[in-house]
């Protein structure tokens, strides 16, 4: 006799509920870290960004992209629950529900757009025709509306779901635990790459927080960036120009006959991984004082890579004041690597790895 | 309260797809945000319910198997190391493919002996 499959009794509202609510609280704390994120890249002019706490931005990008890896498991489980509603008929029954469909019609394809994009950066490998950040940051905005108008639309059924106890016997909790329990080895299996005593479970982590030049990882590489004869260019000048009164020029012998600082700072990248270090150099807030620039002078940081978006970065006076902002000459005790920004590079607390320019040859004050 | 809620939802679609359309390259992006959606429910969903309606006397087989299933497409990325970059050897310092060897390893015994503790 041939017996046809049944259909699992967990393609279930009640389950699909949980599975939403699970969803939508993970996806609102990677939306809010990811919008902290992208306004320290892009602060508007009438907010600068705190320098303090130090590590504020490392946890914040730890949640971002460690809890995105967390959601893959939970997004595909509630999208298998869900699947057999993809072909029910009539498809809709009046406009309200036509249009709660064609919102799930933008919040699927949005969610796996930002699973999917967010996966492939953190592994370097950048398949799509479109620049990633922008891409991820609107459909960002996509997916967050969507979920906000599915979310009261089946606000009933949640809370149906969470106030009543089922009355049949079908392993939802179990599901459940298999789903969190997933989520649980991915998380454990990548943390490691930015919370240092889990990194030797960091097996599946595209970094580890010790592995590179001087123990630290690296970006963007020397060779990549076109600076690799910078580090022993003995005609590199450090130019401090702009709103001054008096614009300074250099050279390292200069610099290291300037007040020389220790501090220990992470570098703390936009993909989910950081490191911290021990950097030796001199204070921005020294050099601008030397040059006697205004107080709550906003500071131009400029590389000497001639490519690439970030070859320029902003320090606002919250950062330019801060006496950890180094311009750094050394770390771990060594002169800095050219893949670590030798001769000269930037690090301050609390900001994104991409704006810790390396390769400084100038700071224009404005 | 829920009106709100309602016209707050729609102005976020509407500003990130215009955002999409004035920022970004909105051909490649549709491509890719339809794309997905089709790989993922024409594509892999039926496949994997296939292998799960193979598989729907062993339950406990079953999930096991989709959660190493989940977890080989994460590592995925990183196994077949195609973000490598010669000049810089920090990015994918790992043996991947033997790493997840190891992880799902793991996740079989876990399984295995969460069954046999329930079996009892």
């Amino acid at each position: 006799m041939v017996r046809r499959p049944r259909m699992s009794p967990l393609h279930d509202e009640r389950l699909a509920a949980w599975l939403g609510v699970a969803l939508g609280a993970s996806l609102g704390a990677v939306f809010l870290t990811g919008l902290v994120s992208h306004f320290m890249q892009n602060a508007p002019a009438w907010a600068a960004w705190p320098s303090r706490p130090v590590n504020l931005y490392r946890v914040t990008q730890g949640v971002h992209v460690i809890g995105g890896l967390a959601i893959i498991p939970l997004l595909l489980a509630k999208l298998w629950t869900v699947y057999p509603r993809l072909f029910r008929w009539p498809p809709f029954l009046g406009a309200g529900d036509a249009v709660e469909r064609a919102v799930v019609g933008l919040l699927v394809p949005a969610a796996l757009f930002q699973v999917v994009t967010g996966l492939f950066n953190i592994a370097y490998w950048y398949p799509f025709p479109f620049f990633f950040t922008v891409a991820h940051y609107w459909t960002a905005w996509i997916l967050a509306g969507a979920v906000l108008v599915h979310a009261l639309n089946q606000r009933r059924k949640v809370a149906h779901a969470m106030m009543t106890k089922p009355d049949d016997a079908v392993p939802r909790r179990r599901f459940l635990l298999a789903v969190g329990a997933t989520s649980g080895v991915v998380v454990l299996t990548t943390v490691g790459e930015t919370l240092r005593p889990l990194a030797r479970l960091a097996l599946l982590a595209p970094r580890l927080p010790r592995t590179g030049p001087q123990e630290l990882p690296v970006n963007r590489s020397a060779y990549a960036a076109g600076t690799t004869a910078l580090a022993n260019d003995d005609g590199w000048r450090l130019r401090v120009t702009g709103r001054v009164a008096r614009p300074l020029v250099l050279s390292r012998a200069d610099l290291r006959a300037l007040p020389q600082r220790t501090e220990r700072l992470p570098i703390a990248c936009v993909e989910g991984w950081s490191a911290s270090a021990t950097w030796t150099g001199v204070r921005v807030r020294d050099l601008l004082d030397l040059a006697g620039a205004a107080p709550d002078a906003r500071v131009r940081v400029e590389s000497l890579e001639r490519t690439g978006v970030y070859r320029r970065s902003w320090l606002d006076a919250p950062h330019a004041r801060d006496p950890l902002t180094l311009l750094a000459l050394g770390v771990n005790g060594a002169p800095l690597d050219a893949d670590h920004g030798a001769p000269l590079r930037l690090v301050a607390p609390n900001r994104p790895g991409v704006m810790q320019t390396k390769w400084v040859g100038e700071l224009v004050v404005t | 309260m829920i009106k709100v809620g309602y016209a707050v939802g729609a102005a976020a679609i509407l500003y990130g797809l215009l955002g999409i359309v004035r920022e970004s390259e909105p051909l490649g992006w549709l491509v890719w945000f339809a794309g997905m959606v089709i790989a993922h429910d024409l594509v892999a969903l039926p496949l994997a319910l296939a292998a799960g309606t193979l598989l729907s006397r062993w339950p406990w087989l079953r999930a096991t198997a989709a959660a190493c299933l989940v977890v080989t497409l994460i590592a995925l990325p990183m196994v077949l190391r195609l973000g490598e970059r010669p000049d810089n050897p920090s990015i994918l310092p790992q043996d991947y493919g033997r790493n997840l060897v190891v992880v799902l390893a793991v996740m079989i015994v876990t399984a295995s002996l969460v069954r046999m503790r329930r079996a009892r």
